[in-house]
């Protein structure tokens, strides 16, 4: 089974790497586009260079009027080719634009994606259950990625409570009462169940406020566990 | 008319100079590309068309470039070349 847990700072860094990556591609991409570009357009010497070419080949060219329309043809060319030329900058600042926007969305991509996994590692420290793991053995259950310690009591009433769920079953505390001490339902009274509840309750949140809000910092003292910019008197 | 008799008068000069050789050639001047026809008189020594492109393009001033020359004629052969020459006619 793969590993699906992540870190903040482990994505991080693939991030970087996609994005150096990335930028490489792009840059790469362009470059050979804006090389093609310059190579491929013709410069401002073709149409002069056919023109002359027409006038050796054809022999019969040779009188002034043709001679004339010869070089009204190759000036028009010139023109078109200055055209052409500002053409070639107009694509090329473009190109140049391309790379920008792609870089800065690749960029954005990324810190979408990373942030995204952030919020999720967020999601997962708070008080949203997305996990629990009933480990009866070791008397641990872990709650996300928050470990507690449970009395063997609290952890069977926890396990009954979580086959229940399981089952989609709702528990009376006699009914609990009965699963924990293998007694009828009939002979357990729903005060014993109610009290087991609160037990698990009481251990389970106690730890759990510790864990998340109220620290004990050994041989310190005590301080809250959030960010202070979070607290808000009224 | 003036043209005429000037170039009767080329002629005659030709003819007393006993030069019985020309060449037609083709040539042209970048910036902007202009090009003509011309008609040129040579020296009996160079009086083949290989021969004849590096005399010729030693003669050609003003920044015209011989591009090629296309035969080798006598005399004969120059009244019908007079009037596509125009004003390269015997010119360098």
């Amino acid at each position: 089974m793969q590993d699906n847990t992540t870190s903040a700072s482990e994505s991080r860094i693939t991030g970087t790497r996609v994005v150096q990556l990335g930028i490489v591609a792009v840059v790469a991409i362009l470059a050979v586009a804006a090389i093609l570009l310059f190579s491929y357009l013709p410069d401002a010497g073709a149409f002069n260079d056919a023109v002359e070419e027409i006038f050796v080949v054809n022999d019969a060219l040779t009188t002034t009027e043709s001679i004339r329309i010869l070089e009204i043809l190759a000036q028009s060319g010139t023109t078109f080719s200055k055209v052409l030329a500002s053409y070639r900058a107009i694509i090329f600042v473009l190109i140049v634009f391309a790379t920008a926007l792609l870089i800065a969305c690749l960029v954005f991509l990324i810190t979408i994606i990373t942030l995204n996994r952030r919020m999720h590692e967020i999601e997962k420290s708070g008080i949203q259950v997305s996990s629990l793991v009933v480990s009866r053995e070791e008397g641990v259950v872990y709650l996300n990625n928050m470990e507690f310690k449970l009395t063997a009591a609290a952890m069977e009433t926890l396990s009954v409570l979580a086959e229940a769920r399981m089952d989609d079953d709702v528990l009376s505390g006699a009914e609990i009462e009965s699963m924990v001490s293998g007694k009828p339902a009939s002979d357990c009274e729903e005060a014993a169940g109610a009290t087991r509840i609160k037990r698990l309750r009481d251990t389970l949140g106690n730890q759990m406020v510790s864990e998340l809000l109220v620290k004990n910092i050994a041989r310190r003292g005590y301080m809250l566990a959030i960010d202070k910019d979070v607290i808000k008197m009224i | 008319m003036k043209q005429l008799i000037l170039s009767l008068a080329l002629m005659g000069l030709a003819s007393t100079a006993n030069a019985t050789c020309f060449a037609d050639y083709k040539a042209k001047m970048d910036n902007p590309l202009r090009l003509h026809y011309g008609v040129i008189e040579l020296p009996d020594s160079a009086c083949s068309v290989g021969a004849a492109a590096s005399n010729i393009a030693g003669r050609l001033t003003g920044g015209w470039q011989l591009l090629e020359v296309m035969s080798v004629f006598d005399e004969a052969g120059l009244d019908s070349r007079r009037e596509r020459a125009g004003q390269y006619y015997l010119r360098f």
